[in-house]
């Protein structure tokens, strides 16, 4: 089997587990008490204005008719349109999940660069100084509150630093993407500027995101890197006299990779979650932050859209996981479903 | 012949019984001697007993001896100097709020060791009230997700098929949702408070003990003398019930320790997005969330919540680790 007839294969495995998605969400939402037209409207609505917003949101028909529905939009890529912010679905998703994604990718990215040293060392150096450090580090890590780093974090950088002249100085609030408009943006000319001021913004945040994914990726690079090192073929090469050095760099260190991958695209689904709540403390308006707000104000499309996506993105996730293994170990074919 | 079947079946029953009971008995035995020499276990079963301590004293505080009228002895006795009517000594302040109104917000003294929050309420005894509450929805949130998930894994495990499949995939649907949307959903579902705040959790814990238990239960499976059990004509689910669900504890124990450090700090985070135990009630997510607003003029006010979530959470992962070196012998040595 080809590559790509493998993708599409995985892509159509995925197809139950969204199904899934949807239809737990979709009993999730019914199931909330209150009622979201009253929320829109205040607290005493007209009853014909009422009734017009149900019928134009379809909201008067059975369950078993809007669910049906719902799926029937979802199939033509309609996601059904926000009560409370009164736009389509999709635009508000499009709008914010690049935001979402570009402080997961930069925690992945942090927590990547820091973990692979870390945990190589670690267990190159194992039960020296070293590898103490580096456990405790990656325990502390595991064990700590995103969030919590979050409020630290701009205690230290945000507010104490402007009284302490060596202590760096970063904003706690009012994330500047990348790619926007540099014309937007307070004394920035140039698409550098917005890049520079925007990694200044994301810091912090990737800081708070990225502690979990660097203690997490470190225990596992650090195990998988000790079952390596235990592997008959580094005793071999041992043996034959090649220098620890070239052994951990030629030999153990690719292998090793394998189950830091896996990881990978477990945890991709948890930091979304985790992004909530550094959206929160950050003040930053991604995917995390409007799901909240959906839920607040019983938003059903809303949810449904957002929960749909987070689903996309583990689906995908693990695709990708996949297909990744496969390019890396070339003894993993593209036969096995599973 | 049909009798020495029968016969034959009772009688490897009662073998595979006593063969099995004394072996485990010395494998507890074992682990806790393992257990007992692993320094890191030790450093973390002690954490948490001191957390379990604070718990059950802030619970009978909280509800045995409030219940009888002795209102929150535990603050009044040990961390608050309460403001007394100097003719009866009566308290004058309800010690519900435990308010010392000369120092809203002040860092620590003698009289508030870790200060007070922003209404003058002493934080350590905040911070003594929330563990019960941590504790109690870690510990129990888990139970929920362990035994649902062991049940679910251990008959997708053992009976293959459709049946594998279909739960599998069920219990892919809820690993697809983060973890703090999905609860959030639920709770605004059915009700905002701790005790769906629990379920939640515990459900979206489900799929790792399913799929822990699956993959135990498809290598139990294969055992001989589980074989020889069902030769012999034990039915599925004795078998499940006295033998695969058993053997497949070890690592079950290891993942349900691990797992309830990280739904204390799920929990924690539900209630700092103000989904999890309601004000006045203290709780760790609740006073960081409120901390938020005061975190120039007050910053010792988010540091200790936090510090106490870090120090439960590192007793769970501590103990799970030592559990998972003393259980299992093939990584001992790491």
């Amino acid at each position: 089997m080809g590559r790509a007839t493998y993708t599409i294969r995985r892509l159509l495995q995925g197809i139950p587990v969204m199904f899934g998605v949807v239809l737990i969400t979709f009993l999730l939402t019914e199931s909330m008490p209150g009622d979201p037209v009253s929320i829109m409207l205040g607290p005493s609505p007209g009853l014909q204005q009422a009734a017009e917003i149900r019928a134009q949101y379809g909201l008067d028909q059975p369950v078993h008719i809007r669910f049906g529905k719902y799926i029937w939009n979802l199939l033509q890529g309609d996601l059904g349109r926000s009560l409370y912010y009164e736009v389509p679905v999709t635009t508000k998703i499009v709008e914010r999940l690049p935001v979402t994604m570009l402080l997961v990718g930069a925690s992945f990215v942090f927590g990547t660069i820091t973990a692979i040293p870390l945990g190589v060392v670690s267990a190159k150096r194992r039960n020296k100084p070293v590898d103490h450090v580096s456990r405790v580090v990656a325990l502390v890590g595991v064990s700590t509150p995103s969030f919590w780093i979050g409020l630290i974090l701009i205690i230290v950088f945000a507010f104490h630093a402007q009284d302490v002249a060596w202590l760096p100085k970063f904003p706690a609030t009012g994330l500047v993407l990348p790619w926007a408009d540099p014309a937007t943006i307070d004394g920035a000319s140039s698409r550098y500027d917005v890049i520079a001021r925007s990694l200044e913004h994301l810091a912090l945040p990737t800081l708070s995101l990225g502690t979990l994914r660097m203690a997490a990726f470190t225990r596992i690079e650090r195990s998988s890197m000790l079952e390596v090192l235990n592997q008959e073929y580094v005793k071999l090469a041992r043996a034959y006299g090649v220098r620890e050095r070239t052994i951990l760099r030629k030999h153990a260190f690719h292998n090793a990779q394998l189950p830091l991958i896996t990881i990978m695209g477990l945890q991709l689904t948890a930091s979304l979650g985790g992004a909530v709540l550094t959206e929160t403390v950050f003040e930053i308006n991604g995917m995390g932050r409007l799901i909240i707000t959906a839920v607040n104000n019983q938003d059903y499309y809303l949810v449904m859209g957002t929960t749909l996506m987070f689903g996309v993105v583990f689906v995908v996730g693990v695709i990708v996981v996949d297909l990744l293994y496969a390019y890396i170990d070339p003894r993993v074919s593209y036969e096995g479903g599973d | 012949m049909s009798t020495t079947i029968e016969e034959d079946a009772q009688e490897s029953d009662v073998e595979d019984a006593t063969a099995g009971e004394p072996e485990a008995r010395v494998g507890l035995r074992y682990t806790l001697s393992q257990l007992k020499r692993d320094p890191t276990a030790k450093v973390g079963g002690y954490i948490i007993a001191f957390f379990a301590v604070i718990a059950t004293v802030a619970f009978i505080d909280t509800n045995v001896l409030a219940w009888v009228g002795h209102k929150y002895w535990f603050a009044e006795t040990f961390w608050v100097n309460p403001v007394r009517d100097p003719a009866t000594t009566q308290i004058l302040r309800p010690p519900l709020s435990l308010t010392n109104d000369l120092h809203p917000g002040a860092p620590g003294d003698w009289n508030h060791v870790l200060g007070t929050d922003h209404r003058g309420r002493d934080i350590l005894v905040r911070l003594f009230y929330g563990t019960r509450i941590a504790m109690m929805v870690g510990i129990v949130a888990t139970g929920i997700g362990t035994v649902m998930g062991v049940v679910v894994g251990a008959v997708a495990g053992y009976y293959g098929g459709w049946v594998d499949d279909a739960l599998m995939r069920a219990v892919e649907v809820l690993y697809a949702i983060p973890f703090l949307v999905l609860v959030i959903a639920f709770m605004v579902a059915f009700g905002r408070n701790l005790l769906f705040a629990m379920i939640g959790v515990g459900i979206r814990t489900i799929p790792v003990f399913a799929r822990l238990i699956r993959s135990e239960v498809l290598s139990v499976r294969e055992e001989d003398y589980v074989e020889a059990a069902r030769a012999s004509g034990v039915t599925n689910r004795k078998l499940i019930q006295r033998h695969v669900i058993p053997n497949s504890f070890a690592p079950v124990l290891v993942q349900a320790t691990l797992q309830i450090g990280i739904n204390i700090l799920v929990i924690a985070g539900l209630s700092f997005l103000g989904f999890g135990a309601q004000p006045p009630t203290a709780s760790w997510g609740q006073m960081l969330s409120v901390s938020r607003g005061y975190m120039l003029p007050a910053p010792w006010f988010s540091v200790w919540p936090g510090l106490a979530i870090l120090l439960a959470v590192i007793g769970f992962n501590l103990l799970g680790d030592g559990l998972r070196d003393a259980l299992d012998p093939r990584i001992q040595n790491r």
